[in-house]
């Protein structure tokens, strides 16, 4: 199962009646939280499992009435802390090595790209990995588009402090990079 | 280290005010540390969306051989009880049925044997394809499962006196399709006694 099969046939069915912009958000979202909490570290069935969660969460909330407002990050929260949940699986990704990983992906390069990226990824993995739990995924949440202040609503952190932890944790990883 | 460092990163991201904005980037065309440093967490920061995305490539691409052996081997497994139940229903009988074995008597022979095939014409024979009635005649067939039955006299067998008179013995071969014997089996016979053949 791919990505793009996410077995929320029924819900999004439902989320669709409720409105174009639920629809227009799943599209748009989607993606974006997949790949978040796949870097989190939840496997692809517990990252589909936890987007379906947040959509029906957002579904229930919008027709109870809640706030549309930042639905961006009210969204993006609600994942984020079902993915917190699954505290077994949530710290997988950084206690693993990262090789196996990327094989996959650098099949199509060339030698010389395959063992140059592939030496960049294991670097950026290993640095990532000496980050804290905060900064990463101030990282990962701004890998995914979302403004300093989406972020803050997302982890409860004042803008001014995700600011920092960005700043932080890109010259942590520059310098652990060699960059 | 340059007093403006810390912004770098937040005027990267258009996380500045407008007017900071413009300072920043005044700012960075005049010192080279600050655009090494830009250009650095420019680097890192595209490294580090690449990663994110070969992480998630990965992931699709490594579920995907967990279902190719499955798959496969359903396939294979649902081809061959179809072939085995195919070719069950299909298995084509030979053209000319098992001969008939005609009982010699012991006296008419010392080993003879006598085959006489039955009449196919009379018999449906399913197959897939009827063979024509004119190559009958000069097919060169052979019998399904072989059977000769051969006449023994009881003399030349057992000593004189041992075996009451009239008294002989029948062998019957069956031959495997390789010519070698399979299977042999002795059976008595009173002359005189023999089974009457539905001919009259």
């Amino acid at each position: 199962m791919s990505g793009d099969s996410i077995p929320i046939a029924w819900p999004l069915s439902s989320l669709a009646r409720d409105g174009c912009e639920v629809t227009a958000l799943y599209r748009e979202l989607r993606k974006p939280l997949l790949r978040y909490l796949i870097c989190l570290g939840l496997s692809t069935d517990e990252a589909q499992d936890t987007v379906q969660d947040a959509f029906l969460s957002l579904h229930r909330h919008l027709s109870s009435g809640g706030s549309q407002e930042n639905i961006r990050s009210w969204v993006f929260r609600v994942a984020h802390n079902r993915a917190r949940n699954r505290q077994g699986s949530y710290h997988r990704r950084f206690g693993e090595p990262l090789d196996g990983e990327m094989h996959g992906m650098l099949d199509q390069a060339t030698p010389e790209r395959m063992v140059l990226e592939k030496e960049k990824f294991r670097q950026l993995g290993k640095a990532m990995r000496q980050l804290t739990e905060g900064e990463r995924e101030c990282l990962l949440l701004r890998a995914e588009g979302l403004r300093y202040r989406e972020i803050g609503e997302v982890l409860g952190m004042a803008t001014s402090t995700v600011g920092e932890t960005v700043s932080r944790a890109i010259k942590k990883l520059a310098e652990k990079c060699n960059v | 280290m340059c007093e403006l460092s810390g912004k770098l990163m937040a005027w990267l991201d258009h996380e500045l005010e407008s007017d900071e904005m413009a300072g920043v980037e005044r700012h960075i065309e005049e010192c080279a540390e600050c655009q090494r440093e830009v250009a650095a967490y420019r680097e890192v920061s595209a490294t580090f969306h690449s990663y994110c995305d070969a992480v998630m490539e990965s992931r699709e691409r490594r579920r995907l051989p967990q279902w190719v052996p499955v798959l496969s081997a359903a396939g294979a497994i649902a081809f061959a009880v179809v072939a085995f139940i195919v070719f069950q229903h299909r298995r084509v009988e030979p053209l000319v049925p098992a001969p008939v074995v005609k009982t010699i008597p012991a006296a008419a022979a010392e080993a003879a044997t006598v085959v006489e095939p039955t009449s196919v014409a009379s018999k449906s024979v399913p197959r897939r394809r009827a063979a024509p009635q004119t190559r009958r005649e000069t097919l060169n067939w052979a019998p399904a499962e072989p059977a000769i039955e051969i006449a023994i006299p009881a003399e030349s067998m057992f000593p004189p006196g041992a075996v009451p008179e009239g008294v002989t013995f029948t062998a019957e071969l069956r031959i495997g399709a390789d010519g070698s014997a399979q299977q042999m089996r002795l059976r008595p016979r009173l002359i005189g006694f023999e089974r009457r053949g539905t001919q009259p």
